[in-house]
Order: structure tokens, then C-alpha cells, then sequence
């Protein structure tokens, strides 16, 4: 699976060395971030790793961040990727430092005090049960945090946060942490990261849980973790799609657990849809059967 | 009047003259809307999701006065979620017919796009729901508009102060627009038909998931937004088959209503759809908004064709904080 898949991503890479979503598409930060990862753990030829690279190198904005793409140009909550992607490449230590500083400006906003006195008022409080003080990351500049790009974002500081202020980032890794804590599901995972509506639980995704569990990787020992890592092979099994599979074996990986169920039924997967031609997913699981996991150590 | 109603009352006395200074602009552009003097709605009965769904689906499209010959028909069903348990998406049984109807009627291409609101995992939400199977027999092109290549567009109604929304190049190489929601009520904005479905084209890639900073905008504005600033016609088909109360549009209850709804005004056809949930369209405040000009939502400027709503209605629950829904005018 591992040369075909390989082999496929390959294929879609674009002319200008990015990757899109899929085939055709526009090449964008997540998709080339991915790939790169995933093409450097596979040892591919250099020069098709070097053009990856310089499509990222080449997009970064002047404030440290990556747009989404060539369309979307402004910053873009795929930064954190791309922080993954050139970490542990020398030749980039301060591209990679500039971006880890754009990260730790940027914060999960609150709703507004109107919005708030009209929910208080409304007896909104009660809609949903989640802490709005605690920020983490939002996909979109000053929005509310969510579970994957606090993940992303945790994952991206823990790698420089030596080359950052120290009481900054232990502040903003320490809150983010417990942002995620708090969004976790009642039997433990998590969804895009809300556990209750109107008195109804939500049920959690395996993608998600698995990013929450890789971003708090070095937290393993908290009851959360441990309980979350506990559904997650079920979670992925049922799910069984490439990302759920390959995240969750990425997560496992860094967990020290067997995933060989997962990538199981990862390949079996593969030949049946070819993750829909997707390049996130065919990056990850890529990086999932070989040692790609490695790249999201903290 | 009680302390919270007095409060509220207090806020809203307080804030007025704040809020209407700010509301002097224009909201839309008057040139750019015309709303038809009667909009044709046709509610056809559909017992169940079996073999007869393509000709009802033909007849609907007919006599609506639809014509897609030759056109790219894109069609977009309400896929934002799975549970094995629930009655959440737009049944695939519905999507495979109106496929096959559309190619039948002469469209050159039928695409089934979608931009899931709460998933990323578009491999497992198509499987799932059993779209896959369908794409896959078809042969159907299947676009994720969460990761589309998008294309910056000026909004043409001002409701949310957002001024310009990313939306995905697909809707701009389509002939046609199909939205095909599900009979559903909804936490937040009362119902979710065929305009409330429109926020699964607002690509995930830029503003997240859930998408949460149309929400921060103002979910009633956002939809009257996004649906006033699509680039190409629309029509909508409504799967009411088995729709959801109560707690929707995840956690409701199955509703079986037994139709399908069509039209090429959306926004009469989700009054009509309201109307037979038996919920106030005036009372929905995206519909009351959009019924000042991108469509009808009188009873009297919609010609209503097939069956007449008082034979399929039914009484949809909703949550207490819509209670005010079921306060039916007249």
C-alpha cells in the first residue's frame, strides 16, 4: 500500500510543486505541508521533497504566517502545518521561528459583551456546556477556538517553544490544554469540539480525538488521555476511512500501542477507495504505515 | 411580565436607538433583486424512498417549468452528519433519483457537491449516509466544496457586516444550483430547508468547522447573505419524506411528512415546506428577511401546484426557544 499510495501522491503533485485537495485543485499550505512530511518519510527523490518545500518557503507571508492558498492570501490557521512540515530542517530554524511567534499572537476570541447579555438574558447559558474563557486557536482570525486548530497550534509551539518566550508559551500551552479538557465528550474523544447542545450529548470523531490526544501526547498519564485513547481504536475502526485510520495510528504510534488493526484496515481501505483521491489523507497514511509519526512528536 | 422579560425588554429599549443609527444603509441592492409576482411551489406526494422517486422527481422538475437541457446541474443534498439512529441527511435514495431525472431531462453533467459543516471526514460521512455507493454506481463527480478552490465574492446584501464571503469555484462553472435539504427544524435558526442549506457551500477550508464564524455574524443574517450573492440559478428540492423535530437538525426525532417539495423560489419554498411542518414562515426570521426581496413568502403570491399542505401536514415539535414558530398568523 505504502508504494502505491506514494506512488498516487506523486502523481497529484502540481506543477508548481504544491498539492491541492485533490487532483486538479490548487495547490494549499495543508495539503503541500502534509505531502512534504509524508515524501521525506518515504525518502523520495529529493528534487520532487526540494520543489515541495520551496512552494512553502516561497508563500510564507511577511508576518510569519502561511495563507491558505494562492486565492485565500491572508494568514490562515494552516501556519501550524507548515511549522510541522520545515521544523526539522535546519537550513529553515528561523522561517520556522517567525511563524511559531505569528502562532503565539493569535488567539481563540470570546463572544462579544452584546452577544453575551442578549444570551444571559435569553437564558442561553444553558445551550451549551462548554468554558468560553478558556482560548486556544480558531480557524479564522479572532473567531472561537476549536479542537483541530488548537491541536495544530499546540503541536507547532511545543516543537519551538524554546526558541519563544518561555512564560508566554507555557501560559498559552497551558491554557490550550485545558480548552481542550474541557471540550472533551463525556465518555472521553472529542468532535470539532463541543460535547453538549440544548442538554444532548455529542458524540466524538476519531480524527479529532486522535489530534487532541497527539497535541497532549506529552500529558498521556492525565484520566482524559487515557480514556479517549481507549475509544479511539473503535472510534477509527468504524469510521474506517483513511484519515480516521491513519491519524489514530499515528496517535497510537506516539502512545506506544498496537495499531496493527489499524493499518489493517488502512490498506484494506486504500484498495477500496483510494481515500476518494484526497492528499491529506493519502499523505497521512503514508506517514502512518511508515515512521512518519515521528514528525509529530513533541 | 417576568424579571428575564422585563430585562430583556429594558436591553432592547436601551440598545434601540445604538442599533437603529446603525441601520441606516442600505441592506441589499435594490436593482439586483426582482421577486417574481407568484412563485410556482409543487408539493407531490412521495410515500417512501423506493423505485417510483425518479418520475416524481421528473414531474416535480416539469411542472415547475424547469428546463436543463444541455446544463451542468449541481446538485447539493444537507450531508453534515451520521448517526446510525437519526434521520440527519438528505436521503441518498433522493439524490440517485434526481440524478437520474436530471440526466434523463437532458442536463450534460450532474455533480453532487457538499461542504459538510461539522466533519472533515468526507470519506467516512459519503460512506456512511451511503452516498458513496451512489456516486460510485452513477458514476457521479463528487466535489468537497469545504476544499474547493475558492473565488472571493462581494456579498449583495449587507446583514451580517461581512461584506465579501470565499465560496468555491464550483458554483461558478455550474448551470444550475440544486438544493436539496431535508424537512428539518433547527436549534438555531427554527427551520433548516433549502436557503438555511446553503450554508454547506461555504468552504470549511477558510472559515472552519463547524463554520462557526457565519454563526459569529449572525445565522439569520448569514443565510440571507450567502443565498442573495450565489452566482448562478437555484431550485430546490426538499426531501420530506422522513423529515426531523424537536432538536434538530442532528438530534431530532424521524417525522414522517410523505412529499417532496419543489420550486425555483427558495424562498417560497421554504415557506411552503414551514407551512407544512406547521410553523409560521413570517415567524422564521431568515424567511421573513428574505421575503422582503429575494423571494415570496405570502401564502398568496405562491401558486401552489400538487397537493394541497393541509392534507400532508404535520405538527413538527420545536425546541422552547422557537415555541413562538408555532403561532400560526393566518
Amino acid at each position: 500500500m505504502l508504494e502505491l499510495a506514494a506512488n498516487l501522491l506523486l502523481s497529484n503533485q502540481n506543477s508548481d510543486g504544491g498539492w491541492g485537495a485533490v487532483a486538479g485543485r490548487r495547490s494549499n499550505t495543508e495539503a503541500t505541508a502534509l505531502a512534504l512530511l509524508a515524501l521525506r518519510s518515504a525518502a523520495a527523490d529529493t528534487t520532487i521533497t526540494d520543489k515541495a518545500k520551496d512552494w512553502l518557503v516561497k508563500r510564507q507571508l511577511a508576518d510569519g504566517s502561511w495563507p491558505l492558498n494562492d486565492s485565500a492570501k491572508g494568514p490562515s490557521w494552516s501556519t501550524a502545518l507548515a511549522i510541522l512540515a520545515l521544523s526539522g530542517l535546519a537550513e529553515e530554524r528561523d522561517r520556522v521561528v517567525k511563524a511559531g511567534s505569528w502562532v503565539l499572537e493569535q488567539a481563540g476570541g470570546k463572544p462579544g459583551l452584546l452577544a453575551r447579555l442578549i444570551g444571559f438574558l435569553r437564558g442561553q447559558k444553558k445551550v451549551v456546556r462548554l468554558n468560553q474563557d478558556l482560548i486556544g486557536w480558531p480557524w479564522t482570525t479572532d473567531n472561537f477556538s476549536w479542537i483541530e486548530p488548537t491541536s495544530y497550534c499546540l503541536m507547532a509551539l511545543k516543537k519551538v517553544q524554546q526558541q519563544l518566550p518561555a512564560e508566554k508559551v507555557k501560559e498559552r500551552i497551558a491554557q490550550a490544554e485545558l480548552m481542550i479538557y474541557d471540550r472533551m465528550c463525556d465518555d472521553g474523544g472529542w468532535n470539532y469540539g463541543n460535547s453538549e447542545v440544548y442538554g444532548e450529548k455529542l458524540w466524538p470523531y476519531p480524527d479529532t480525538t486522535a489530534l487532541a490526544l497527539i497535541a497532549t501526547q506529552d500529558r498521556r498519564e492525565r484520566q482524559e488521555n487515557q480514556r479517549s485513547l481507549r475509544l479511539l481504536n473503535d472510534l477509527a475502526l468504524k469510521a474506517d476511512s483513511g484519515l480516521a485510520l491513519s491519524w489514530a495510528s499515528i496517535c497510537f504510534t506516539l502512545y506506544g500501542k498496537d495499531d496493527a488493526a489499524l493499518k489493517k484496515s488502512l490498506g484494506q481501505r486504500f484498495t477500496k477507495t483510494q481515500f476518494l483521491g484526497e492528499n491529506k489523507a493519502l499523505a497521512l497514511a503514508i506517514l502512518a504505515v511508515g515512521d512518519g509519526a515521528r514528525y509529530f512528536q513533541v | 411580565m417576568n424579571r428575564r422579560e422585563f430585562l430583556t425588554a429594558s436591553a432592547a429599549v436601551s440598545l434601540s436607538p445604538l442599533l437603529n443609527a446603525c441601520d441606516t444603509a442600505p441592506r441589499w441592492q435594490r436593482d439586483a433583486f426582482v421577486r417574481p409576482k407568484i412563485s410556482k411551489v409543487a408539493i407531490l406526494a412521495a410515500a417512501d424512498y423506493g423505485k417510483s422517486l425518479r418520475d416524481i422527481i421528473q414531474r416535480g422538475i416539469k411542472q415547475c417549468d424547469l428546463t436543463v437541457h444541455n446544463a451542468r446541474v449541481l446538485l447539493k443534498p444537507n450531508l453534515v452528519e451520521f448517526d446510525p439512529n437519526g434521520v440527519i441527511n438528505t436521503h441518498p435514495a433522493v439524490i440517485e433519483a434526481a440524478v437520474d431525472a436530471f440526466k434523463t431531462l437532458g442536463a450534460r453533467e450532474v455533480i453532487v457537491a457538499e461542504g459538510p459543516g461539522h466533519r472533515r471526514d468526507n470519506e467516512y460521512l459519503l460512506s456512511a449516509s451511503g452516498l458513496y455507493d451512489v456516486i460510485k454506481e452513477h458514476r457521479i463527480r463528487y466535489v468537497d466544496l469545504n476544499n474547493d478552490d475558492v473565488r472571493l465574492t462581494k456579498l449583495k446584501s449587507g446583514f451580517t457586516g461581512l461584506k465579501q464571503l470565499y465560496l468555491p469555484e464550483t458554483l461558478y462553472n455550474a448551470d444550475l444550483l440544486v438544493s436539496m435539504p431535508k424537512l428539518k427544524t433547527h436549534h438555531w435558526a427554527g427551520v433548516t430547508l433549502s436557503l438555511k442549506n446553503m450554508f454547506g457551500i461555504i468552504p470549511g477550508s477558510v472559515y472552519g468547522w463547524p463554520k462557526n464564524a457565519l454563526h459569529w455574524a449572525g445565522i439569520n443574517g448569514s443565510i440571507v447573505d450567502i443565498n442573495s450573492s450565489l452566482p448562478l440559478p437555484r431550485f430546490a428540492i426538499v426531501d420530506g419524506i422522513v423529515g426531523m423535530d424537536g432538536n434538530g437538525p442532528l438530534q431530532g426525532q424521524a417525522k414522517k411528512a410523505g412529499v417532496l417539495v419543489f420550486g425555483a423560489d427558495m424562498v417560497a419554498v421554504d415557506a411552503t415546506a414551514a407551512r407544512l411542518m406547521k410553523i409560521e414562515p413570517r415567524k422564521v426570521k431568515y424567511l421573513e428577511t428574505a421575503g422582503e426581496f429575494l423571494g415570496n413568502l405570502e401564502y398568496q403570491q405562491i401558486e401552489q401546484i400538487g397537493e394541497p399542505v393541509e392534507r400532508y401536514q404535520q405538527d413538527f415539535r420545536v425546541i422552547e426557544a422557537f415555541a413562538d414558530l408555532k403561532t400560526i398568523i393566518g
